[in-house]
């Protein structure tokens, strides 16, 4: 009787057990699924996994798992309205489009212009910000407008705008491409080029952080910056599109962007609109 | 997979850029034959350095072993950047120096010269004493004992024997070494990698960067059958050797 009552607890005591491992795993399923619950208001949509190439200060920074920056906490606001948690990825400016097209990311924000070129692989949402590029020299540098600098060597990041912004109007000039903008930005404090062309953000920002550097220019260029998605996501770029609209709408976009470009939005951006092709 | 096929196996990419990767890799090879020359000069520095003699050498020896252990240890891409990144900053040194631009080449060019000189003479030092070691003890005491000094006897007996039993291992070497060329890329030096990458940039394929790789592969393939081969014929000349002795 006794060993019966014995064999019989364990058996409750494993079935209980059971159970509780049962039911743990369906409830941790439940919490993956709404992990965007968590930081985003009434988040309910599965996180959206988001492409960047870091570093880009101050558009992108920090560390994985802390990443920052003027995309990156713009990104968090829209993919909050959107009822989603943004999770970003460091990933190579140069295949960040094919990875989103091959849907290795749901989207891409990485100070991207949006360009005919691009367009052909990605779609892209409206423009987030209007940008301009600026020409960086050493303080003291004789050297005031891009076209001076003709025969000489000038730095570029691969891949960017400013790269075709230099063959186009200083063809004469080796260009370096360097991987990453601060490579670019070293290269020229060492000496070893004479001039970087460069986003103007990240122009002003290296003035602002590394010093014996200074912007001789600012050459407008009728740049728009765009969130990629992919092809045919129609649904996903309305979302992003309506988010960004959103956190335009209640002041959440101006008080990022003064944080970290230390300047007032464009009037320009909160009309700006783009039909993906 | 056909989608793997257009992305890195794309031929119109392929022949539409052929001709600038085609220089890029010109431009791997100069790099390579700058490097390995300097390279299989310094590492036998650093050989010999290490082998010299008696109480006197010994912080010689010392430095040398603290070199050779300091430059396999740092991976060649941390040297690449450091000498790049701040060789330049070197004020006591004149520009010219500071930011070479020798024999038309551009800076960066320089720069992968020497880092691949100093990581490729640390490793290659060592395939030299391996060589060294491999002479028999008895070739040193014979010459010793015809009244050469150390420095004769290294110069008319070991290193010419020394070299003869390690073409297979410095071969290898040097396959890395053309291989390595490419890290050059890194500090904007347009090799072929990096212009490859560019037309990735531009087009979303990698099929250039591929056919920089296939470019590698035609060269190295060749190189690395010459080691086999070398490898065999030596094995061969020791059983050949063996035989005559116990004949």
């Amino acid at each position: 009787m006794r060993k019966t009552r014995l064999a019989a607890f364990f058996a409750v005591l494993l079935l209980a057990l059971a159970s509780v491992v049962a039911i743990g795993c369906g409830g941790s399923d439940e919490t993956t699924g709404g992990g965007g619950g968590t930081t985003s208001e009434g988040g309910s949509g599965e996180p959206l996994s988001v492409g960047s190439d870091i570093p880009y200060p101050p558009f992108e920074q920090g560390k994985p798992g802390n990443y920052t920056g003027f995309d990156i906490e713009l990104m968090e606001a829209i993919a909050e309205k959107m009822g989603r948690k943004a999770e970003f990825q460091d990933t190579s400016f140069e295949t960040i489009f094919r990875d989103v097209q091959q849907g290795k990311f749901d989207a891409a924000i990485s100070a991207a212009t949006i360009t005919e070129e691009r367009e052909k692989a990605v779609d892209f949402s409206n423009p987030y910000y209007l940008s301009e590029q600026a020409l960086l020299v050493a303080e003291g540098s004789p050297f005031k407008e891009l076209k001076e600098l003709e025969g000489k060597t000038v730095g570029v990041q691969q891949g960017t705008t400013g790269q075709e912004l230099a063959k186009e109007e200083i063809g004469g000039a080796e260009i370096r491409p360097f991987p990453e903008g601060p490579d670019a930005v070293n290269a020229l404090k060492s000496g070893t080029v004479e001039a970087v062309v460069i986003d103007a953000p990240v122009a002003q920002n290296a003035v602002e952080k590394s010093g014996g550097v200074e912007i001789a220019e600012k050459i407008p260029t009728e740049e728009e910056y765009g969130i990629a998605v992919a092809q045919g996501e129609t649904e996903l770029l309305e979302e992003i599109n309506q988010g960004l609209k959103e956190v335009q709408e209640d002041g959440t976009y101006k008080k990022i962007y003064e944080k970290w470009f230390h300047l007032e939005p464009p009037k320009a951006i909160f009309t700006a609109t783009h039909e993906a092709e | 997979m056909s989608e793997f096929f257009h992305q890195y196996f794309d031929f119109t990419i392929m022949g539409d850029h052929f001709s600038e990767i085609l220089e890029g890799f010109l431009r791997n090879l100069l790099l390579f034959a700058v490097a390995v020359v300097l390279a299989l000069i310094f590492g036998l520095f650093l050989a010999l350095l290490r082998q010299l003699p008696g109480k006197k050498f010994m912080p010689l020896r010392g430095i040398t072993i603290a070199y050779i252990d300091v430059f396999r240890a740092i991976p060649l891409l941390i040297i690449l950047f450091l000498i790049s990144g701040g060789v330049p900053y070197l004020e006591f040194l004149p520009k010219d120096i500071r930011i070479p631009h020798w024999f038309g080449q551009p800076d960066p060019f320089w720069y992968a010269v020497v880092a691949l000189t100093l990581v490729y003479g640390a490793y290659m030092a060592e395939v030299y004493r391996a060589g060294i070691e491999a002479v028999p003890g008895g070739q040193v005491e014979a010459a010793r004992s015809l009244g050469m000094s150390h420095g004769q006897t290294m110069r008319h007996i070991v290193v010419p024997q020394a070299v003869t039993k390690i073409p297979a291992p410095m071969l290898n070497e040097m396959i890395s070494l053309l291989k390595d060329t490419t890290l050059a890329s890194v500090i904007a030096y347009s090799e072929s990698l990096l212009l490859g990458r560019e037309v990735l940039a531009e087009t979303f394929n990698s099929s250039a960067v591929m056919l920089s790789g296939l470019m590698f592969l035609v060269v190295v393939l060749p190189m690395a059958r010459l080691v086999d081969y070398l490898i065999k014929r030596n094995q061969g000349k020791i059983t050949r050797g063996a035989h005559i002795e116990v004949a």
